[in-house]
């Protein structure tokens, strides 16, 4: 069946006729072409459609080489991470003791001990034994587990009060991942070194503060004052034992309470600063690490992991490279359909006229 | 995996599409010395792009007919620009030509009837009806639609049996 047939056949005898009369090639013609000489070869440049699938194939293997090498690098940083002192600042607990704070030149002393540089026990000053002090320290320990954390909550509360002090305030929180519990003890100050010593034994020390503040010329001055106080009272006393008009007896007597209430809440002031140079004030803050949930996996599950982020954000940036560059393309391919468009009826239209 | 079309393969589509070639420029252009011309550019055109034929999107001819076409195309908008700045007097020049434009042997009706035609009506007629290629090669080298290209195809058949009935009526 001839293709004419399957359009009409009702031009069986047109179409014979035009066949047997085809034009044909003159031999000048065929001579010119088969003269034509191959060019010399050059270099072949693919064309766009092509060029298109190998460019993305080069690109996704070039992102999965970059996703793996990335992996690579950082799944071995994080296991030189892994394998660091455990005191890093990530490891520092919300509410333990604010260290360097409270103190007061010429009459305090403060510590603050690097965290990664303590051994349990260490800086536990001394203090003095001639002199009025107040001795507070702050210690910050981590312990395996919240087990061990309850633990050790007890022996702490235990331990101030076989040494002759007690418990100020203790807050126990395991809310889930990590464990936190916050001890306030008064120890007595002959005892502080001792109490200090084996608290940092409950566990791992990574941060310790000692502040020492010198209590003795407040007492000083408090006994100054309760001194002239008493012989002020003494003086008045012996002049009320004489003879006295009824107003001078009376205004004495007004200075006499006065001074005694004086005297009185002086006393009471230097009772608190010698109890307060007695006891030591400890904090101590006990806390459970943080889950590492990356230490348990293989370097080869690091690496995936690593790899997948990377391979994610490139996804990201060529989405929203798409986002941003979509409306241009889409513009781009409309016109250029439209101007195919445009040249087709163009084309058809020269030929109708031709 | 594709085959590098070689010189060899090329020289061997030009002997062997030659005539095709040839007669659908003839039938486009009406003109034998034009296509003359248009024969040897598209061919050396193809010799230069001939490693950019892919033989599984269509055979050589239905590649050389694009190519033809394409040539033919160039042809004309530089025809028809030349026209435009000398005066529209050119186009009588095609049509005085003693030589039968379309093929000897064709008779004179139908030689008449042909040169009534459009380019646009001629090179369907060559594509489908003189050199036999199917719908769809035929529609690829126009650049329709094959269910387009049948109608165009019925139109000028129709039209070109019109123009052969009133010309051996006359």
């Amino acid at each position: 069946m001839s293709p004419l047939e399957l359009v009409d056949d009702r031009f069986g005898e047109l179409a014979r006729e035009l066949r047997a009369s085809q034009p044909r090639a003159p031999a000048e013609l065929r001579e010119r072409i088969e003269t034509l000489a191959p060019l010399p070869s050059r270099r072949m440049l693919p064309s766009l459609r092509r060029l298109a699938p190998a460019v993305a194939l080069v690109g996704l293997a070039g992102s999965l080489c970059v996703a793996a090498a990335i992996g690579l690098v950082h799944s071995g940083s994080r296991e030189r991470q892994v394998g660091a002192p455990e005191t890093s600042t990530a490891d520092r607990v919300p509410g333990a003791p604010v260290f360097g704070a409270h103190t007061q030149a010429g009459t305090s002393r403060s510590f603050p001990v690097p965290a990664g540089k303590l051994q349990a026990g260490s800086g536990a000053l001394a203090p003095a034994r001639d002199r009025l002090q107040q001795y507070d320290a702050a210690l910050t320990l981590r312990v395996h587990d919240a087990d061990e954390l309850s633990t050790r909550t007890q022996q702490a509360m235990r331990l101030a009060r076989s040494l002759g002090g007690f418990v100020v305030s203790a807050s126990f929180d395991v809310p889930g991942r990590r464990g936190v519990s916050t001890l306030v003890l008064r120890v007595p100050i002959g005892h502080v070194q001792r109490a200090i010593a084996d608290l940092s034994g409950y566990g791992t020390l990574f941060a310790q503060k000692i502040s020492v503040q010198d209590l003795q010329q407040r007492a000083d001055r408090q006994a100054a004052r309760i001194a002239a106080l008493r012989q002020t009272i003494a003086a008045i006393a012996a002049r009320l034992r004489g003879p006295l008009g009824t107003a001078e007896r009376a205004r004495l007597e007004r200075q006499l309470a006065f001074e005694e209430q004086q005297l009185a809440t002086m006393l009471k002031r230097r009772a608190a600063t010698v109890r307060h140079a007695k006891l030591a004030r400890l904090s101590l803050t006990l806390v459970t690490p943080k889950p590492k949930a990356a230490a348990a996996s293989s370097r080869l599950d690091r690496t995936l992991d690593d790899a997948g982020s990377v391979l994610a954000r490139e996804v990201q940036i060529l989405l929203y490279a798409l986002i941003v560059a979509g409306p241009l393309l889409l513009l781009g391919g409309l016109a250029l359909v439209a101007a195919r468009t445009q040249r087709s009826r163009s084309d058809r239209r020269l030929l109708e006229r031709s | 995996m594709k085959a590098r079309a070689s010189a060899e393969d090329f020289a061997e589509a030009a002997r062997r599409h030659l005539d095709d070639v040839h007669a659908f420029l003839v039938y486009l252009t009406g003109d034998r010395a034009v296509a003359e011309d248009l024969t040897a550019e598209t061919f050396a055109r193809a010799l230069e792009r001939w490693h950019r034929f892919d033989p599984h999107r269509g055979g050589p001819r239905t590649w050389l007919c694009q190519l033809a076409r394409s040539t033919a195309l160039d042809h004309f908008r530089g025809e028809e620009r030349r026209r435009r700045r000398e005066g529209r007097y050119a186009v009588a020049e095609v049509r005085e030509s003693a030589e039968p434009a379309f093929g000897e042997g064709l008779s004179p009706a139908l030689e008449r009837a042909l040169a009534q035609l459009s380019a646009a009506e001629r090179e369907v007629i060559a594509l489908r009806v003189l050199l036999e290629l199917d719908g769809e090669a035929t529609a690829r080298v126009l650049g329709i639609s094959t269910s387009a290209c049948s109608t165009r195809l019925s139109r000028a058949l129709q039209k070109l049996e019109k123009e052969v009935s009133s010309g051996v009526a006359a």
